[in-house]
Order: structure tokens, then sequence, then C-alpha cells
């Protein structure tokens, strides 16, 4: 009975990569990596662009407005597509994501999408980014997602949505707005040490960064800039003319991008979300240095981080979030998205929401949290346990796409001669091992049998009551560790 | 393999049925793990039953206890203003809304009171950046963890009914962080899709995660045991007392459940529910029946009355239960004839050891000169106020762990037990 996490997870250190470098193992994505190796496999997601993905482009496809642009959002208004404050381009901006990280072949990118819309978190729904949400995600998260941190976290500085979420936008000379220059310091770069000055300076800094009512899209005013000299976090800069304010801004930004505390911060969120909830410190040591070496180079410390001894010793180290748990569970099973229309998309979102993490919905600015004891709530496991069963039987939702017969697609063409039997072929197609001995006899004992009792054609878990099982085992350790 | 004892049909304690649970399923692990980590059956808790109502959208107080001696009041709100002679319950100063007449009783009796002139320690007139703090409730902090969550940590909560959140699946955000909570869209919907006493999946799911890592285990361990108890309380099925009746609205259901939890002592301290929909901006209405913010007053009132009268006063004796509201609305009625998003607010207190039938708190006025920026002051600090509360009623004896810097206030809102 002495189990440990990695008692429950297969030892290849593909699948390892596999379960933390994406959304989880697909049938196809296993066969890939095998094929490749995992250096080259790594290489490839390194540079997304190279990788074809008709699949999730055909899905976003159905989803236009989570691609608008603030003045297309406004566009659509004026042609009546939706009314003015309108959610709908959020929406499907969420089902947008949804839909990419469970079918994109470009899973390291997403995942790093999903990293970083938390980093520098606008929460999507909200009322205020209506019409900049969209356009948040395409022009400043995607972009840089595995590019210069310093670069996004610049294009971040100057949007309307981020503007608009901490408040910049309405901080003025006379009365500079303290809200974004406190969440940049603490949140987007050098974490907690900040002082209460360095949060005015910044304040102060930022203040004429607003955005426009008319377009609604950003707008540098230099009448509202507070001048005069700042010092933050040993950053300094004279800041003698009001239409130099924004240049000041963002070289303040490439220095926090470049500030030491920003190194590590990065790096030790990284190791949280890729190799342990208390990560090794010499390995976000390690990293920090790879940041600044790399001038906030994002792929160079993913390959580091990636090819890491720390990482390869941390085999169940980490739990799925309720959104990697849900998205995981579609990928593992192998259902493929409905032919058209986006209900399927819609209803993943919303069992998502239903678990507690609808993607880049979390309102505080921090994001989601990323460790499992955050998670660890007996509302969220079962409507996570409930999900397991819904979409494995396609119940909930019920257009995805399934084989024709799941008991052959997870147990094989042959039907299995025992219940252990059928319990290690499922086991081994979805969790890529078997169960411990006692599990396969209390997975048996759900169906009334032992491990070794027979299994006919006839049987009800060969038939009707077969879904019961692959969810059984989403449901257990073996898939909620990643 | 081992069940819990859901399936026997027989009357169990609540602390049997957990240790039942946490014997199989933790039967794996050192005592001293199980002693500092897992134990979830919580410390006896001897404090009243804590329920907070979160009125979403930003509740209007003036128009629910209303400063009918502030001239400046009718003054502001020439259209939808309650006039004095329609007010009931009363003093010199201030009468409630005819709407809350359900209510009137629990008033009569001192059961239930009212604050005046409440809210955050600073002014934020953003939905969601006023909520955020609300329950948040360290400003000037880096605190990020709800209060209602570092109240349960400090009480030693330890099991899944200790804290729920009634209405949503999702734990309310004032109860994030680390002390448990359970979110319960309802009592009777919290079930495992396909548990049959032929397919026993709870049952199956604590044997699969026998010896698995403490912080699942745990969880398993809880959510087995609170799909046992939901279970044993839907097959009981639940009959109001004292012909208590539930507006069928949402609140009303949430609140039945409440009170159902209450009664099954099932260990709550603190419940959660939510009602929305106060965003009054426009056509208010003036205090008849139809009209907006009197149907809203009155189905509120009705779903508390419900509440108080399915309890007893035995059971309301054990329970306080509080209003919140991300701020109040501004004292001016607008071209509109609603009201935009203001400061200070009324809270609402009822339970047995409440002193109420009258409004507590510091009244600033309404004169032009004692607004902030056209909106009631705030003499008292929410977070004072619940202070207050929880060290009268629930046991919380260092409140500054609760909300940082914060001393409870001393209006006298509650008998200490």
């Amino acid at each position: 009975m002495d189990v440990t996490a990695t008692d429950f997870l297969p030892a290849d250190p593909l699948l390892h990569l596999l379960r933390r470098a994406t959304y989880g193992p697909t049938p196809a994505s296993t066969a890939e990596i095998r094929r490749l190796g995992a250096g080259a496999w790594l290489e490839r997601q390194l540079k997304p662009a190279s990788i074809a993905d008709p699949v999730a482009d055909d899905l976003v496809a159905r989803l236009p407005l989570s691609r608008l642009s603030v003045g297309s959002v406004r566009s659509k208004v004026r042609a009546g597509a939706f009314k003015m404050y309108g959610w709908e381009p959020m929406f499907e901006l969420g089902y947008a994501a949804v839909a990419r990280a469970v079918w994109s072949e470009r899973q390291l990118l997403e995942v790093m999408v999903d990293f970083w819309s938390n980093h520098l978190n606008v929460a999507n729904p909200s009322g205020d980014v209506w019409d900049s949400r969209p356009d948040y995600d395409r022009s400043v998260i995607r972009p840089y997602a595995l590019g210069r941190f310093a670069d996004m976290l610049k294009a971040s500085a100057r949007h309307p949505a981020m503007l608009t979420y901490l408040d910049n936008r309405f901080s003025t000379r006379a009365a500079p707005n303290e809200n974004y220059g406190r969440e940049l310091l603490e949140l987007h770069t050098v974490g907690l040490g900040y002082t209460e000055a360095d949060v005015k300076g910044a304040a102060r800094l930022f203040t004429g960064m607003t955005v426009s009512w008319d377009t609604g899209r950003y707008r540098y005013d230099a009448g509202r800039h507070a001048t005069g000299a700042v010092k933050v976090m040993g950053f300094r800069h004279a800041n003698t003319t009001a239409s130099g304010g924004q240049s000041a801004a963002m070289a303040l930004l490439e220095h926090l991008a470049l500030h030491p505390a920003t190194a590590k911060r990065i790096a030790r969120k990284l190791c949280v979300r890729f190799v342990a909830d208390e990560p090794p410190a010499t390995l976000v040591t390690r990293l920090a240095k790879v940041y600044l070496d790399n001038r906030t180079a994002i792929a160079p410390v993913l390959r580091a981080l990636f090819t890491s001894p720390e990482f390869a010793a941390s085999v169940g180290a980490k739990t799925r979030t309720p959104y990697e748990d849900i998205v995981a569970t579609v990928r593992t099973l192998g259902y493929a998205p409905e032919k058209s229309g986006t209900k399927a998309l819609q209803a993943l979102y919303w069992i998502t929401e239903a678990a507690g993490q609808a993607p880049m919905a979390w309102t505080p600015p921090n994001g989601y949290p990323d460790v499992a004891s955050a998670w660890a709530s007996p509302s969220g496991q079962v409507t996570r346990w409930n999900a397991h069963l819904n979409i494995t039987a396609g119940w909930w939702p019920n257009t995805l796409q399934r084989p024709e017969s799941i008991v052959k697609a997870f147990a094989g063409d042959t039907l299995p001669a025992t219940y252990g039997a059928l319990v290690d072929a499922v086991a081994t197609r979805l969790l890529g091992r078997t169960p411990a001995a006692e599990h396969t006899t209390a997975l048996a004992a759900f169906y009334g049998k032992k491990p070794a009792s027979p299994l006919k054609a006839s049987d009800a878990a060969a038939g009707w009551a077969f879904p019961y099982l692959p969810a059984l085992l989403l449901n257990s350790p073996y898939f909620a560790l990643r | 393999m081992t069940t819990t004892t859901e399936n026997c049909g027989c009357p169990v304690s609540r602390r049997k049925l957990l240790a039942a649970g946490a014997a199989g399923v933790f039967a794996g692990l050192a005592g001293e793990q199980l002693s500092t980590q897992l134990a979830f059956a919580s410390p006896a808790y001897a404090g009243d039953v804590f329920v907070l109502l979160s009125l979403r959208g930003g509740f209007d107080g003036l128009s629910a206890v209303v400063p009918a001696g502030d001239a400046a009041y009718y003054a502001a709100r020439p259209g939808i203003a309650v006039p004095k002679r329609q007010l009931i319950g009363g003093d010199a100063y201030f009468g409630l809304n005819p709407a809350l007449a359900p209510l009137l009783p629990y008033w009569k009796a001192g059961t239930l009171g009212a604050v005046q002139a409440v809210g955050q320690p600073a002014p934020n007139r953003s939905h969601f950046s006023a909520m955020e703090e609300l329950e948040r409730a360290a400003p000037g902090t880096s605190i990020r963890t709800g209060w209602l969550d570092r109240m349960m940590g400090g009480l030693g909560a330890a099991g899944a009914f200790d804290a729920v959140s009634m209405g949503s699946s999702m734990p309310a955000r004032v109860l994030a962080g680390p002390a448990p909570d359970l979110g319960l869209h309802a009592v009777d919907s919290f079930v495992l899709n396909g548990e049959d006493k032929n397919r026993p999946m709870a049952a199956t799911m604590a044997a699969l995660y026998a010896g698995a890592p403490p912080a699942l285990a745990a969880t398993t361990a809880m959510t087995t045991s609170a799909l046992a108890t939901t279970a044993k309380l839907k097959a009981a099925g639940y009959t109001p007392a004292n012909g208590a009746a539930y507006p069928d609205t949402e609140l009303g259901k949430a609140l039945k459940d409440v009170a159902r939890l209450i009664k099954a002592d099932v260990g709550l301290t603190s419940a959660c529910v939510d009602s929305g929909d106060w965003d009054m901006h426009e056509n208010l209405g003036t205090a008849v029946p139809g009209k907006r913010m009197y149907d809203h007053l009155n189905a509120l009132a009705s779903a508390l009355a419900a509440f108080a009268r399915d309890l007893g006063p035995a059971g309301l004796g054990r329970v306080t239960l509080v209003t919140i509201s991300e701020f109040g609305r501004r004292v001016a009625q607008n071209g509109s004839g609603g009201l935009d998003h203001g400061y200070g607010n009324a809270m609402l207190v009822l339970g047995g050891g409440v002193r109420g039938g009258k409004v507590h708190g510091k009244w600033p006025g309404l004169a032009a000169n004692r607004l902030v920026d056209g909106d009631l002051a705030v003499t008292t600090d929410y977070r004072a106020v619940i202070g207050e509360i929880l060290r009268g009623r629930c046991g919380v004896t260092d409140v500054s762990k609760v909300f940082p810097g914060v001393r409870p206030s001393t209006l006298g809102l509650v008998k200490t037990r």
C-alpha cells in the first residue's frame, strides 16, 4: 500500500513530456513523439508556424468573432451583428481557446498562450473589455507566446484591454491611478519586494497611456502625462517632457522585464507549470540565467527546462487543474470535433466553467492558481468525474465524433478474455500503463466481478455499461496526475 | 476495498460517517499524517452558523432602510423616494420599505436589525473590482484569499460541509483559499452520475484513491463522504418546518437548502448565498407591487422570512445572517428614474442573537456637504461590522486575522454568545 505518485504514471519519458508540454497525450501525438524522439519533437513544437494545423484552423474559422480587432468589433456592432457591450466575441474567444487546446497540433504554443493569458491576465469575459479582449489575445498574447517576454509586456501595457482592466486609462497627471503600476510590479514582473515609492513612480510614468473613447483604441495623451524624475526598481528617468512619457514608460518596461527578480519569478512560474508545485531551486536559478542571457526570449528557457534532469525526475509531481483535466479527457479519448457548428465546443467550455476553470475567466489580476492545493475541492471533483462519464459515453457533449465502437477502440478488436484483461487493455490505451493489482480488483468489483472472471460479449461491461470503465480510469489518480 | 456507509440506510451521525470513510481511505497512511493533514472532522464548533447573503449589482440601502427624517433624501429622489406614510417598522428617523413587510415580525421581535452608512474603506464604483475588494477584504495588502476562507481557517475548518456556497457549484470568491469548502448548486443535485447500488462508483473511487498522494486522497475522501451525506439528505427529502413557504426563486431555493443543512447537523459553520439583479440604473419605481425595487425587496424579504420561520426560534438562535453588497447607490436619482453606482450602504442582520428592531450605525446625513462625490458617506467599515458579529457570535477571537488592521465595531449589534 505504500504507493507514491510515480507509481500511478508510466515511466516512459516521452509520455512524461507529452503530459507536461501538451494538454495530454493523444494516440496520434504518442505515435508522433515515438517517431521523432523527444529532441526533434520539442524543436518542432518551439516553431509552431512550421506545423500545419488544419483541424484547429477549421474550428477557429467557425468562431469568427474570436479574432476581431477593436475596430472590427465596433463595426460589427454598427452592422447590427450584436449589441454594443455584447459578450459574443468574448465567448467565441473562450470557445476557440478550448478548440485549440484540444485539437491544435501546436500544443506547446497553446499551453504557453494559456500560461501568458494567466500571467498577464485580463478576465474574459468581463464587461469593460467587451470590444478589446479578443484583440488582446490576437495581438498581445499569441504573437509573443514563444517570443520575447519584454515585447509581450510592452504590447500589453499599450493595449486597451489591459489599460481598461487595470484602470490605467483613467490615470491622470492630477490623480495617478496606481492599479496598473502595482500589479505590473507585483504580478507581471518583479513580484513582492517593491516599495510604495516604486508603485507611485511607475503610476506617474504611465499617465497619458489611455484609450480613445471614440475608437476604443490605444492613445497616448501627452496632456495627461505627469513629468518629473522617476525611480522604480533601479530604473531612473528624468521624464522631463510630456511628449516623451510613452518612450520613458517603454524603457521602464524593458528594464523590468530584464530585472533579475523578474527572471526568477518567470523561471519559477514556468517550473510550477511544467515541473512541480514546489520546484527545485537549482532549476529555477539556472532558467533565470537562460532567460537573462537570451534577453527574455522564452523558447531557450523552455528548451533548457524540458531537457533538464529536474524535469526528467519530476514524474508525478503535478496534478491536472480542472481545465487541463477536461481538455486532456477529450484528447486521451481521441474524439474528433463535430463536422460542423460549435455546439460541442460550447458544451466543453461550459463544462470547464462548471469545473471552475473556464479558460481566461479568472477575475482577479493574478491569473488562475497553478498548484494542486488550490483545486482540491469536492465540488470540482464531482463536476470532473461526471464530465468524464458524460464525455466518454457521448451524453454531453453529444456531437463529438466518436469511434463506432468504443469497446473496440479502447479494448482492441478482440474482446479481452477476462475482466482483469479488459481493465488492463483500456488502461493501457488511455493511461499508458496497467493499474496496480488492487486497483484492477476494485474496477472488476465495480462490475461485480473478479479480475479472473471470464468476460463474455453479452456482458454489460462489454456493452452498455462499458463507458463506466474508461470514465472510472479518468477519475482515478492515474489520470488526475500530470 | 472499503465502502462508506452510504447504502446501509441506517441513521449514522456525521462524525461516524466521516470516520468510516476515513478509516477505509486512509488505512495505508501513517497516523501522524492522518492527524496533521487529513483529519476532516472539524473540532466542535459552538458558534452561530454565519450566513453571508451577497446582494450582487449594488444594493440601494436607502430604498430598503429609508432615512425618512433626512429632508435631503426626498429632495434628491423626487420620483422614487418612499413616502413617510408608506414606511413600516420605523423609528423617529428611519423606516423600512413596505416591501419588507414579510420581515416585520422579526424586526418587531428584535431578531432583524439594520446598520446604515456602512461600506468599504474607499469608494470603488466598478462592480468587478469592488466585488473583488469586498470579498478579499484586505485593501493595501497582497493577501489574495477571501475573508471567509481566512475565518474558516482560523476556526480550524476541515470538513466538506463546514463552509458551503449554495446556488453555484463553484465556491464563492470570498471562500477562495486553503480552507476546504463546498460549492453546491443544490443539495439534491450533488450526485455522481450513474451511482447505483449495482454500480458503486463512489466506493470504487475511494478504492482507486487508496494510497494516492495525500492531497488527492484527502479531497477524494471528502468528496465521497460529502456524496454520502447528500445522498442521505436526498433520500430523506425535506419539508420546511412551521409551514414556512419559500418563494420559488434562486434565493428561496438556496436558503431552503441552507436551512436543511443546518438542521441536518452536517457541521455547517458558514454558508454563502447570492441574490442578483440589484443594479437598477433605470426605472427603479415607486414602492408598490409591480415596480422593480419593490418586487425585488419583497422577494428578498419573503425568502428571508421563510428561512427564519423554517428554522424556528431555536434554530434562528444559532444563526446570524448578514447582507453585503459591493457598493451602495447614488443619493440622487438619475434621468432614467434609476440610481447610478454609489458608496455607503445599509446591511441587514438577521438572527436569534441580533439586537434588532432598530437601525445601528452613525448616520452622516445626506446634506450636500456630507456626501462623498454625491454618495452616502461610510461611517462604519463593513468589515468592522462583520468583525463584531464574528467575535460576538462565531468564536473568532482575533478579528485582525480575518480582516487585517480592522477592529470590530462596538455597535452592540449582537448579544455575546
